[in-house]
């Protein structure tokens, strides 16, 4: 046994964190959150340039080929900002949904794109009636001669605003097979590429405590079939969930990052503010908050690691991806409400930077399935 | 034992009254915002308008004595005016108006008659807004350690120093504040209340940038700020409770917003969520319906429940002239803890829905927002939520020597 990190790990690690400092600093973030635009921008392409969101790209698709567990050490320092961008929905979700899914040209002309930041492929899947399971996905395809047209909303789309393209689960509308809307089972779910800038495509962003959400609408949109991810319309829900599948515990570690970030600045704090002529980490009412909160770090850290683990040596995994998010979500939420209490008022300060990672623990809580769901889905996986 | 208050035929009387004024007096173009902070100057000027006239009639303050201002009502009547103006979806007084409940109830108890005359008056006539003014840098919690001064000079006291995380938007009239008045005197024998006029020369107000400022509606505090004292001259006739008598005052003050006072009003986030999980279809089914929506839209009622009756129990014990201890910061830890639970169940419950006021998709027309965020920030003001454990321990008798007993109220 051994749950140390490589030392080409540990190297990443700190060029990653160094990085971060200096191109992701409080104040660069604060922007992004005030303007809601991270990408483009001057730090995103410089993350580009350095090869990461490609991390688990394989190299015959211009990505590097890592690791999971490497992607996962990519994302925990990305979390300790927290670093916005598309790189989770579209370098991990997009790049392991086309890998799962996509034609072997797709693969050869998408891939290297997502690898270098170039194309931002964001998944858009759920919507106003939410949910992340495949009977949620009301969207409508209708045959439009070789390719589709596609009518209705896809709502709190992670990283909505940052797309290029998005890759927007559908639900055929197939005459033997009418839509749920009228009583029938609906046709199957499928995923189809369409440029943000296409005619019909409006994108909102979604204001207030959400990170990053927005409304994409699409009114008449007509794709073509080189569109659809893979060669027949029902491959895509199933890449997609096997691409989620692989997401997750990496999605984890970004909030173990966090939560790391969190924790780190909630032992500062205790450290230097001084109240009755102390500082305030003497108060065993203080020392319970960060306690809680390290407890916190400390499961969502394990449960993705080993998740990790178990993925990058083809082991069974399912209840673990599910055990990491269940654990994962919960923890960078309540992680985020201990800091606060460590902090009182100076934490409610948008400049001091605890609100960056409350805002983002909310949204992150809910994307790809939250806690009770994933819990519902460990209990299948249990054999339950 | 009776939990629903019984009525006369004098009191239904007098709701039908009150009611009808209200239906008269509260302008149908009253909005109230789901974050305060977008509360306009002129909404803002609506509820001050009405706050006079309810001022007048002695209903702004009904329990606070005639020749103050005040209504001099018994409970009886009060609590009619306050189920009554809560059914009309407001508060009393109907904006942010802490200075005014804690000032006027800290002055009530230690002021001087010609004071009382004074400032009162024209807090119960609802002529001013006042805020408070207590915490500073180094003085959160540690409330004694404050470090604003206030040093007697002829017939003025000449007041220095920085405030945090006070009062609201669009100003007010007067400031609560407490000051040091002796810099060489021990911790707690050093301090003393004014009622600083606002306008006063030297005077300077900033505001703050939060996630929120916390409260609902039109009587949240929308915007908190940094007020800085640069050689303020403030006459020695608004010093409260004397030279060095501050933390006698501060106990009384401290005491009501702990939640001694005791409240009763309806919980509208219940009512809200409850509407919208009705109202909105989930997989072709009512929200409401769903088994897993009804265990955590039941923990929120239940959450909302003993609060409520924390409340109940405190406004009763108050106005019975029962002894409090514990009960007032129980109340007051219950209510933020509860708070943020409810908030944890929302976002259960709704999913990303509660985290935007996007008019079409967010929940409750942007309240719900408002409160995933205000829910976490109201864990701290009148106190962390720590800092009431701290106190029920010692009322308890738990947590010094000696039990301590609760601040005087009037
Ligand atoms: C939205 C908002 C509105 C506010 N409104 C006002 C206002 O109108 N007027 C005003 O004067 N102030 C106001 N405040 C300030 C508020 O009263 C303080 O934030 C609060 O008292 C806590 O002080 P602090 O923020 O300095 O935290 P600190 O006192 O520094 O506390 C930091 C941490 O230490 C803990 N701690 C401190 N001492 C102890 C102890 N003895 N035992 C155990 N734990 C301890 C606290 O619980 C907390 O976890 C407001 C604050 C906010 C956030």
């Amino acid at each position: 046994m051994d749950l140390a990190l490589t030392p080409e790990q540990e190297m990443l690690k700190t060029a990653v964190r160094r990085f971060v400092q200096q191109e992701y600093p409080k104040d660069t973030l604060l922007q992004m959150a005030a303007t809601g635009i991270s990408c483009p921008s001057e730090s995103w392409s410089k993350l580009a340039e350095t090869g990461w969101l490609g991390i688990a790209i394989p190299q015959e698709y211009g990505g590097e080929g890592g690791t999971l567990t490497d992607a996962a050490v990519l994302f925990e320092e990305l979390g300790r900002g927290p670093v916005p961008g598309p790189h989770i929905s579209s370098g991990l979700l997009g790049g392991f949904t086309v890998l799962a899914g996509g034609t072997q040209a797709q693969k050869r002309e998408w891939l290297p794109l997502i690898a270098k930041g170039e194309r931002s492929l964001v998944l858009a899947v759920t919507e106003a009636d939410y949910g992340w399971d495949a009977r949620d996905v009301r969207l409508v395809a209708t045959h439009d001669g070789d390719g589709y047209r596609l009518n209705g909303s896809k709502s709190y789309v992670f990283d909505g605003l940052s797309a290029t393209h998005f890759l927007c689960a559908v639900r055929l509308d197939d005459p033997p097979n009418p839509p749920l809307a009228r009583g029938g089972k609906g046709g199957s779910v499928g995923l189809v590429s369409v440029p943000a800038n296409a005619s019909g495509v409006t994108v909102r962003s979604l204001p207030g405590f959400a990170w990053n959400l927005s409304e994409v609408k699409l009114d008449d949109v007509v794709v073509d079939k080189a569109d659809l991810l893979g060669e027949s319309f029902d491959s895509g829900w199933d890449a997609f969930q096997e691409a989620a599948g692989r997401t997750i515990p990496v999605l984890t570690a970004y909030q173990v990052g966090a939560c790391q970030a969190v924790y780190d600045m909630s032992v500062e704090y205790s450290r230097t503010r001084v109240q009755f002529n102390m500082p305030i980490g003497r108060f065993q009412r203080v020392q319970d908050h960060v306690i809680n909160l390290v407890n916190q770090l400390d499961a969502a850290r394990w449960t993705a690691y080993e998740a990790l683990w178990k993925l990058d040596t083809d082991r069974p995994a399912a209840d673990a991806i599910h055990l990491a998010k269940a654990v994962g979500s919960e923890a960078y939420y309540q992680a985020c409400n201990h800091a606060h209490e460590v902090h009182a008022g100076v934490g409610s300060m948008t400049e001091y930077g605890l609100t960056l990672h409350t805002t983002a623990s909310r949204t992150l809580y809910h994307y790809l399935g939250d806690p009770r769901y994933h819990r519902r889905l460990l209990a299948e996986a249990l054999g339950l | 034992m009776d939990f629903e208050p019984t009525y006369t035929e004098e009191q239904e009387k007098f709701r039908l009254e009150v009611r009808a004024w209200l239906k008269d007096h509260v302008p149908a173009s009253i909005v109230h915002p789901a974050d305060p902070i977008d509360l306009s100057y002129e909404q803002y000027q609506m509820r001050r308008e009405l706050g006079r006239k309810l001022g007048e009639k002695g209903w702004l303050w009904p329990t606070a004595p005639v020749e103050y201002g005040g209504g001099g009502l018994s409970l009886d009547y009060s609590v009619v005016i306050e189920e009554e103006i809560d059914n009309a979806g407001m508060t009393l007084p109907p904006y942010y108006d802490s200075g005014g409940k804690l000032g006027g109830a800290s002055i009530l108890v230690w002021g001087s008659e010609e004071q009382k005359q004074f400032f009162l008056n024209k807090i119960f006539r609802g002529e001013v807004r006042t805020w408070q003014l207590l915490s500073e840098p180094e003085a959160g919690s540690d409330l004694a350690n404050v470090k604003t001064t206030a040093i007697r000079d002829g017939d003025d006291y000449v007041i220095n120093g920085q405030k945090v995380f006070v009062g609201s938007g669009l100003g007010c009239d007067y400031m609560w504040t407490i000051t040091v008045t002796d810099t060489e005197a021990k911790r707690h024998e050093n301090l003393g209340w004014f009622m600083i006029e606002a306008d006063l020369p030297g005077i300077t107000i900033q505001p703050m940038d939060l996630l929120i400022s916390g409260g609902e509606s039109g009587a949240g505090s929308g915007v908190k700020n940094v007020v800085f004292f640069d050689n303020v001259r403030v006459p020695a006739f608004n010093l409260v409770g004397g030279e060095n008598e501050g933390w006698k005052v501060a106990t009384t003050h401290l005491e009501l917003e702990h939640g001694t006072g005791g409240r009763i009003s309806r919980n509208w986030l219940v009512d809200r969520m409850f509407d919208y999980c009705k109202t909105t279809q989930r997989r072709g089914e009512p929200l409401a319906k769903d088994p897993n929506v009804q265990d955590r839209l039941v923990d929120i009622y239940i959450e909302a429940e003993i609060t409520r009756l924390f409340n109940l129990r405190n406004y009763w014990m108050r106005h019975s002239g029962a002894t409090i201890t514990y009960e007032g910061p129980q109340a007051s830890y219950y209510r933020k803890q509860s708070g943020l639970r409810q908030a944890t169940a929302i976002l259960d419950i709704l999913g990303p829905a509660a985290l935007t006021y996007d008019p079409e998709l967010g929940a409750g027309e942007g309240h719900v927002e408002a409160y995933m965020r205000s829910a976490l920030i109201a864990l701290h003001p009148g106190g962390t939520t720590d800092i009431q454990k701290v106190i029920m321990a010692r009322r308890i008798g738990i947590g010094r020597e000696v039990k301590e007993k609760a601040g005087a109220l009037a």
